[in-house]
């Protein structure tokens, strides 16, 4: 083949990437009049073991207890899973037709959420008790913890701890006594919920500069590995996003609430939807409301 | 003296190759004993072509991960293959100097991203441009086999690369003997004589395939039922063990480990029909 025409092909290849790759680029600054209301809701969910999850399907009644006494899911089979909070929160953020939920906490500018019954969802709709959409984080451990533990969960209860909860975006639950301990060494491994691992983030930061020669690892899973992983004694302390159920205490964990946190229905910034009842959002989740236009008001 | 040493140096290189052994027969044993209760409880019908899996209402059926994951290395194949073994040809007898190192760092580079990399790069590009140009959710069969061809095409092109390389020039030279042009030397003489080595190349490529689970994870839409088309999600056997793994607790533990045992079982069925059908091509 001759110089040129190699040349000729190059160009030509290149210019098709390129156009092909900025008609993609440009899909995310579409503006809500492409919006097609006949199209299908795509609708996100999280994994099983997830505490947001758990809450989310407990709370708006998608979670149904059978004539047997067993408590069935009943979220659509049609639904995406995506296995934490910014997956989720990337996909929507991608998908102008796309529906999730997630943790009010984490929520960030690339995504809205949504009111929910006309209550929008925010901390004080929540104190004041019209948004009442929201969850525990709990802390979970076994009946007897190391010192180091003991002192990092008085950390977490103090006044320190709990103002930097409520600076972050979530509710504190106590926190009337200074924090006070010191701590020479120590190692506590803590693991769990991808809800309640950005604010665990900042307050092990905080810890560790008021007691630096301790270690502190923090892995990321969901609520429910958090609790085998207590249980098994993998970690020292789980983080969960939801409320201990029965079998799981009866294998000795106990469970301290840390903060309040809402959990929020997530639209695409361009979706035209202003609000939702929470017996449609209960349908969209379910799959018995199938397009957009069933569900604009 | 030396008569020791030697010995010594044997049966020491003797132990290094038995640990690799030992590795893959623990693992064998593991499984096994851990998956065959499971499925037998379970009920092997059941488990293998059960079209629900739904763990809390006790259903294990896996049909629809198996069919994900026979569609997404499918799809894989499909796209990595010829654009990985067209590849080769042109690094290998096409290439002009410079451009062949450039080529070679980057096909390089590429078998160093994590997979976890090639997931971001799927869930942020590949989704919506799926999305926009075929419709549905972005989150596919369609998608996730594009990033799977994608990333198995640094295995096929460095192995099939090499082995157009190790053919002996006077194949090429008695093809241009006999009056043939540059091209139809190449494709004629030069790559039928390299069959084998691209055929392991490929078979690596499989194998990666079947069993990447970061990257399928975040954009294939991982609904446990079967696609009813390339634009449909999917969840493939790598996917459900991951996803799960974490909290499953006694039966729905075990029937993850059973998925495992399926999945070395098909590698192994791989393997095997492809080495009769190497020997069967000798």
């Amino acid at each position: 083949m001759k110089v040129s025409n190699k040349c000729t092909i190059f160009i030509f290849f290149g210019i098709l990437l390129l156009s092909v790759l900025s008609g993609c680029g440009n899909t995310s600054i579409d503006n809500s009049s492409a919006f097609d209301p006949t199209k299908e809701i795509h609708v996100l969910t999280r994994e099983d073991g997830s505490g947001t999850r758990g809450a989310f399907v407990e709370l708006f009644g998608i979670e149904q207890t059978n004539d047997l006494g067993k408590t069935i899911d009943h979220m659509t089979d049609t639904a995406a899973v995506t296995n934490s909070t910014s997956v989720m929160m990337t996909t929507i953020a991608g998908d102008i037709y796309s529906i999730g939920y997630s943790s009010l906490g984490a929520m960030n500018e690339t995504i809205k959420s949504i009111p929910i019954d006309g209550v929008e969802a925010t901390i004080e709709n929540i104190k004041n008790g019209t948004y009442r959409i929201a969850r525990t984080f709990n802390i979970v451990t076994k009946e007897n913890v190391s010192d180091t533990t003991q002192d990092f969960i008085d950390f977490v209860m103090s006044a320190d701890g709990q103002t930097i909860i409520e600076d972050h975006g979530y509710i504190s639950v106590s926190g009337t006594e200074p924090y006070s301990g010191a701590m020479t060494s120590g190692k506590i491994v803590i693991s769990g919920s991808s809800s309640v691992t950005p604010i665990m983030e900042k307050l092990k930061e905080a810890y560790l500069e008021k007691n630096p020669s301790i270690t502190i690892e923090l892995h990321q899973s969901d609520s429910s590995t958090g609790i085998s992983n207590t249980v098994d004694g993998t970690c020292d302390i789980g983080i969960i996003s939801r409320e201990l159920k029965d079998s799981e205490m009866d294998k000795g964990l106990r469970a301290t609430a840390i903060a309040m946190d809402g959990i929020t229905i997530i639209v695409n910034n361009n979706c035209p939807i202003n609000g939702l009842t929470s017996e449609q959002i209960k349908n969209i989740f379910m799959g018995n409301i199938v397009y957009w236009s069933e569900a604009a008001q | 003296m030396n008569h020791i040493k030697e010995k010594t140096m044997q049966s020491l290189f003797f132990l290094t190759a038995c640990i690799s052994i030992a590795a893959v027969i623990l693992i064998c044993i593991f499984l096994f004993v851990n998956g065959i209760p499971a499925i037998r409880e379970i009920g092997i019908f059941n488990f293998l072509f059960g079209t629900k899996w739904k763990p809390a209402n006790h259903l294990y059926g896996i049909f629809p991960m198996i069919v994900g994951s026979l569609y997404v290395t499918a799809g894989a194949l499909i796209f990595g293959v010829p654009i990985g073994i067209l590849t080769a040809v042109f690094m290998a007898r096409f290439c002009p100097k410079r451009l062949y190192n450039i080529l070679k760092f980057s096909i390089h580079l590429m078998a160093g991203i994590p997979s976890v990399v090639y997931g971001f790069f799927g869930l942020v590009v590949l989704v919506p441009f799926v999305r926009e140009i075929f419709g549905g959710r972005g989150m596919s069969v369609l998608t996730a086999s594009i990033l799977l061809g994608l990333m198995i095409l640094p295995t096929i092109i460095s192995i099939s690369e090499a082995s157009i390389r190790a053919v002996p020039e006077s194949y090429y030279e008695g093809g241009l003997a006999l009056g043939a042009s540059h091209e139809k030397s190449v494709f004629y003489t030069v790559l039928p004589a390299a069959k084998r080595g691209i055929f392991a190349g490929v078979v690596l490529g499989l194998g990666r395939a079947i069993g990447e689970t970061m990257a399928v994870m975040m954009v294939a839409g991982n609904q446990a039922v079967i696609p009813g088309n390339i634009l449909s999600g999917v969840r493939t056997l790598t996917t459900n063990i991951v996803l799960e793994m974490g909290y499953s607790t006694d039966l729905h533990r075990e029937a993850l480990i059973g998925t495992a045992v399926v999945l070395f079982v098909f590698i192994l069925i791989i393997n095997l029909s492809l080495s009769l059908f190497r020997r069967k091509v000798n």
